[in-house]
C-alpha cells in the first residue's frame, strides 16, 4: 500500500532537515499508530504522504503511485483529516458536506448520497442544519472526519483526531476508525493517547528527532523493546518514554 | 457541482452569514454617498443654494452708504443678517460661525470712496473657506468700484444706468458637461467616490475569510484535496468580483434613485454609460486582486483589517474620494496620480462629468488592469512562498 524509503526532508537548506531516512513499509488495510513526541516529524510525514509537501530526497509510493511525479495534489484514494477543525463554522453541516464533496469533484448526482453515507459513518444525521461553529467538541471532530470520508478513501490519514473531546465521543470515533479498517480503509493515524493506540492500531510506529525509532507490531515492538521496558509490565507508554527519553519537549 | 461552483457558493455563503461584512461592503458606502452629496451638494451649484451670510455695521449713515449697504444684501450670493449686535459682540458671533464674514462701513465712507482708500473693512469667520471669502470680497470690491464710477460718472446718465448690468447680462457661462446647460451635481462625485472607497474594502471579508482558512487548517484540507493556488484565488477572485457588481449596482441605484427621492440631484450615467460596465470591472479587478495580496501579506485577521483599513483610506484621501481633487493643491494632485482609487474615479467621471467615451477611459482601465496583474502576481508568489 505505502512504501516509503530514504525519506529526507527539510523546510529550508539551511535548516536541520525534520526528516532523516524514514523507511516504512505499511500493508493494505493496516490501521498504523504513528507515535512521537511534539516536533518528531509525524505531521510532516503525513502532510508529504498527503501530497502537501513535495519530497525532494528518498521515494514514497502509495497504492504503487510514486509521489514524486504527483507534487501537488494527493495520490488518489486518500484523504487528510487535519488535527484542526478544518471546515467552515458559520456554515451548517450540510452546506460543509455538501461544499467540501464538490470541490473534490463528487458528481452532483452522487453528492446527496455521499453526504448520507458519511453522516451516517459519524453519527450527525441528527445535526445536518446545524452551524459547525455551534457544534460541541465532540461533534466538531466527528464532522472533520465525516468530510474526510465523503471520497471514500482506500486511505485515510488521521492526525490526532481525539484531542480535546469527550470519552463517548472518542468511543465512536475509535469505533468508527475500526469501521472503517474493517471495511478495507488503510489508516493511519497520529495520536499521544498511547492507550488509544495500543488498543485500536495494529501496528505502531514511533517516531522522534525525525527518525522512526520502532516498527512493528505490539508484539514485534515488545520483543524489540529495551530490557528496562520489557521488566515492568509493558505498555505502550512506557516504551515510548524508554525510547524519546523522558525530557519535557516544549 | 463543479469545482469552481463549489469555491464560488461556499464564499458567496460566507459572505451572506457576515453581518460585519455586509455592513462594510453595502451599508457603510450607502451611508457616505447620502451624507457626502447632500453635504457637498452647494460646492457644486454655488449660484442657485449658496447663501453667503453677513452682518453689516453701518458707521457712516449718509446716502451713499446706505445705498452700498442695501445694494451688498441684494448682491448674489450674499444674504444680510439683521442684527442688534455692536462691532465686538458681531466678531464674537463671526467666531462662533454664526455669519460667514461682517461688514463694517467706515465713518466717512464718501470720502473715502472719492480717495480710493478703504471705505469698507470685512472680516471672515474663521470657518470661512478660501473660496466663499474670495467670493464676498470680490462682490464688495465689485459694489464699491460701481459706485465709484457711478460719482465720477455722475454727469452721464446714459452710462450710469449702464452700470447696473449683472455679471449674468455681461457674461454667457455654460459648463461642457451636457448639452443642457446644467453643472454636474455632487451626487455625480460622490456616488463613484464612495463605490470605489467600498470596493476596495473587500480586502477586510476576503481576508478574513482566507486567514481563517489557513488558521483553521482549511486551506491545508483544499490543498490535500487537490486544489490548486490557480483554482484557490480563482475561487476568491470570482466570487468577490460579484460582489463588486452588486456595490455598482446598489450605489448607482441609490444615486439614481434614493438621492432624487431624498430632494437631492439625480445621479445621470453620461451619453456613454458602457464606459461605466468597463470601469467598473477593471476596478473590481483591482480590487479583489489587492485584496488578495493583503490576505497573503497578513498573518492575523487583525493584522488584514488594520493594513487594509490604512491603505484603503490613504489610497482614498490622495485619490479624491474623500476631498475632491480639484480642492488640492497641485502637488497633492500629482501623489494622488498613484492612488488605484484615483485611476478609478477618473474613468468613472470621464463618463458621469465630462461626457467621455469608452476610448475616453481606456488610459484608466489599462492602469487599473496593471495594478490588478501586478498584484495578482505578488499575491500568487506569496501564496506559493508560504505553502511549503
Amino acid at each position: 500500500m505505502i512504501s516509503i524509503s530514504q525519506l529526507e526532508f527539510s523546510y529550508s537548506p539551511s535548516a536541520s532537515p525534520v526528516l532523516k531516512g524514514i523507511d516504512l513499509d505499511i500493508p493494505e488495510n493496516a490501521l498504523l499508530g504513528l507515535l512521537g513526541p511534539n516536533g518528531a516529524g509525524k505531521t510532516t510525514l503525513l502532510s508529504i504522504l498527503a501530497g502537501l509537501i513535495p519530497c525532494p530526497a528518498g521515494r514514497v509510493f502509495i497504492n504503487g503511485e510514486d509521489l514524486s511525479t504527483t507534487t501537488g495534489r494527493a495520490a488518489a484514494g486518500l484523504s487528510l483529516v487535519p488535527q484542526e477543525y478544518a471546515f467552515y463554522q458559520p456554515l451548517t453541516v450540510h452546506e460543509n458536506l455538501t461544499f467540501f464533496a464538490g470541490v473534490q469533484g463528487v458528481p452532483a448526482w452522487e453528492i446527496d448520497e455521499r453526504v448520507r453515507k458519511a453522516v451516517v459513518q459519524t453519527g450527525l444525521e441528527e445535526r445536518l442544519g446545524s452551524r459547525a461553529g455551534k457544534l460541541s467538541g465532540g461533534l466538531k471532530r466527528r464532522l472533520n472526519l465525516a468530510i474526510g470520508l465523503l471520497s471514500q478513501p482506500r486511505l485515510l490519514l488521521l492526525d490526532e483526531p481525539t484531542v480535546g473531546i469527550d470519552p463517548h465521543s472518542r468511543h465512536f470515533i475509535l469505533e468508527t476508525i475500526r469501521q472503517l479498517r474493517d471495511q478495507g480503509t488503510t489508516v493511519i493515524y497520529t495520536s499521544h493517547y498511547m492507550e488509544e493506540v495500543e488498543d485500536l492500531c495494529d501496528r505502531v510506529a514511533i517516531m522522534d528527532h525525525g527518525r522512526v525509532l520502532r516498527y512493528g507490531t505490539l508484539t514485534e515492538l515488545m520483543a524489540e523493546a529495551p530490557q528496562t521496558a520489557r521488566r515492568r509490565e509493558f505498555s505502550l507508554e512506557s516504551l515510548f518514554l524508554e525510547l524519546t527519553t523522558r525530557g519535557l519537549r516544549d | 457541482m463543479g469545482i469552481m461552483a463549489a469555491l464560488i457558493r461556499k464564499e458567496l455563503l460566507l459572505l451572506a452569514r457576515d453581518p460585519h461584512g455586509l455592513l462594510l461592503l453595502f451599508v457603510m458606502p450607502a451611508v457616505f454617498v447620502l451624507i457626502m452629496t447632500f453635504a457637498l451638494q452647494n460646492q457644486y451649484a454655488m449660484s442657485q443654494e449658496v447663501e453667503l451670510d453677513f452682518y453689516l455695521l453701518n458707521e457712516d449713515g449718509g446716502g451713499l452708504s446706505s445705498a452700498f449697504a442695501r445694494q451688498l444684501a441684494a448682491a448674489s450670493p450674499l444674504s444680510r443678517v439683521e442684527t442688534e449686535a455692536d462691532w465686538q459682540k458681531m466678531q464674537v458671533l463671526a467666531q462662533a460661525d454664526e455669519v460667514k464674514f461682517l461688514v463694517r462701513v467706515k465713518p466717512g465712507f464718501d470720502d473715502l470712496l472719492k480717495d480710493r482708500k478703504p471705505a469698507v473693512e470685512v472680516l471672515l469667520a474663521p470657518g470661512t473657506s478660501p473660496v466663499f471669502a474670495s467670493v464676498a470680497e470680490a462682490r464688495v470690491a465689485e459694489l464699491l468700484n460701481r459706485l465709484y464710477l457711478r460719482y465720477r460718472l455722475a454727469s452721464l446718465p446714459g452710462v450710469q444706468s449702464n452700470l447696473d448690468a449683472q455679471a449674468s447680462d455681461l457674461v454667457e457661462t455654460r459648463s461642457l458637461y451636457d448639452n443642457s446647460g446644467e453643472f454636474p451635481s455632487s451626487v455625480q462625485q460622490n456616488v463613484p467616490a464612495w463605490l470605489l472607497f467600498a470596493m476596495f474594502f473587500i480586502a477586510v471579508p476576503l481576508s478574513t475569510t482566507l486567514i481563517n482558512e489557513r488558521q483553521q487548517g482549511t486551506l491545508l484540507r483544499l490543498r490535500s484535496m487537490g486544489i490548486g493556488p490557480v483554482r484557490l484565488l480563482a475561487g476568491k477572485v470570482i466570487p468577490f468580483f460579484i460582489v463588486n457588481l452588486l456595490q455598482v449596482v446598489f450605489l448607482f441605484l441609490i444615486g439614481l434613485y434614493l438621492v432624487p427621492a431624498m430632494g437631492g440631484d439625480q445621479l445621470t450615467l453620461g451619453e456613454n454609460p458602457e464606459g461605466l460596465v468597463l470601469v467598473s470591472v477593471a476596478a473590481s479587478l483591482a480590487a479583489v486582486c489587492y485584496a488578495l495580496l493583503v490576505a497573503q501579506i497578513a498573518s492575523t485577521i487583525e493584522q488584514a483589517t488594520i493594513v487594509s483599513g490604512v491603505l484603503n483610506i490613504i489610497m482614498a484621501a490622495l485619490g479624491g474620494v474623500m476631498v475632491p481633487r480639484f480642492l488640492m493643491p497641485e502637488a497633492m494632485q500629482e501623489i494622488g496620480n498613484y492612488s488605484p482609487m484615483s485611476w478609478g474615479l477618473d474613468g468613472f467621471f470621464d463618463i458621469l462629468l465630462r461626457n467621455g467615451t469608452v476610448t475616453d477611459v481606456l488610459p484608466e482601465v489599462a492602469a487599473l488592469l496593471g495594478f490588478a496583474v501586478l498584484m495578482l502576481c505578488l499575491a500568487v508568489w506569496r501564496y506559493r512562498r508560504a505553502a511549503y
